[in-house]
């Protein structure tokens, strides 16, 4: 038999309640599609450089992908889950349904 | 990223304190909710609205024509109710998918473009249709009752159920074979009945979808 899982066991790049939100909310999108910044930001309600600080950290461990096009004011940022993000989120959630399945 | 200016607030707790397994399912599951019902281009209320257009469309033509005989058509007052409630709610629709898919970029968005160009060819098609009809010399009944009652649930619908089979997205290619089914049961109902049939018929096909999917992500 399979020993419990911890908790301690969960992505720790997830298991933060804003970047749990970020990444849940980019995994809703259908595979392929990715949300520009200010809709992202309107959905999950954090301020500005919060969502930046939350992403940059995800985006180091190659868990999204951001693209910026044009310039100035008509610049826009967006944000995609990559495949191993996508993946990290499936182990993730199959994690905690199996923490909370044993607890 | 946008709004660089505002690197330098604070991030709360820097990652926000501990997490608790039961918390993280209940924001999980929250914010996945929260996201699709947000994301969805197709709400229940969309379909709640489209229940009550439908029967109001189809229920003033059906007015205008039950007693007639021989079957002329349906007079310009319904055909102006039927055409600007269609049209109002076309405009609903527009507005809510843009509000649903703003902000959204990639390959869907790619994916409705095309989607909406074979829709619209395809409901064109059946107005095309009609008009050989009438250039044919069919009657008035077949012309300006059956055909135009039921052909854009069968042409259509039929579209429509073959998109979504082969998308693999049972619900709604089931919603679609439902309306096909009923758009050519009600032909047999003739020129008149045929209006208040489906008026009703489709009025409660849309309820019941926006029952299931209300219940599904509720």
């Amino acid at each position: 038999m399979a020993a419990p899982l911890s908790a301690q066991e969960l992505d720790p790049l997830i298991h933060v309640p804003a970047r749990l939100r970020i990444v849940a909310t980019l995994a809703a999108l259908p595979d392929g599609d990715a949300l520009s910044f200010p809709r992202l930001q309107d959905m999950i309600g954090l301020t500005p450089g919060n969502l930046i600080t939350h992403l940059r950290k995800l985006e180091e461990a190659g868990y999204v992908d951001t693209e910026k096009t044009g310039n100035g004011s008509a610049s826009r940022t967006s944000i995609a889950l990559t495949r191993a993000g996508r993946s990290a989120f499936e182990t993730y959630t199959e994690a905690l349904r199996g923490l909370l399945g044993g607890l | 990223m946008n709004g660089q200016n505002h690197t330098h607030e604070p991030v709360a707790g820097d990652d926000g304190g501990e997490l608790d397994p039961r918390e993280a399912a209940a924001l999980l599951d929250q914010t996945t909710r929260g996201a699709r019902r947000r994301l969805d281009p197709h709400p229940p209320l969309l379909m709640f609205g489209a229940s009550l257009v439908i029967l109001v469309a189809y229920g003033t033509v059906w007015l205008s024509v039950r007693n007639q005989h021989p079957y002329n058509g349906p007079t310009p007052t319904a055909l102006a109710v039927l055409y600007s409630t269609i049209a109002a709610w076309a405009t609903f629709v527009v507005v809510i998918r843009k509000r649903a898919t703003s902000g959204i970029s990639g390959r869907s968005e790619m994916r409705r473009r095309r989607e909406g160009i074979a829709f619209a060819i395809v409901w064109a098609v059946v107005y095309v249709f009609q008009g050989a009809l009438h250039h044919a010399g069919a009657s008035h009944a077949i012309v300006y009752g059956i055909y135009p009652a039921s052909a854009p649930l069968v042409i259509v619908g039929g579209a429509a159920a073959t998109y979504e089979a082969a998308r693999e997205d049972w619900e709604w290619a089931g919603f679609a074979c439902a309306a096909v089914v009923l758009g050519a049961v009600a032909a047999y109902t003739g020129p008149a009945s045929v209006w208040g049939v489906i008026g009703i018929g489709a009025a409660v096909l849309l309820f019941a979808r926006a029952g299931t999917r209300t219940w599904l992500h509720r």
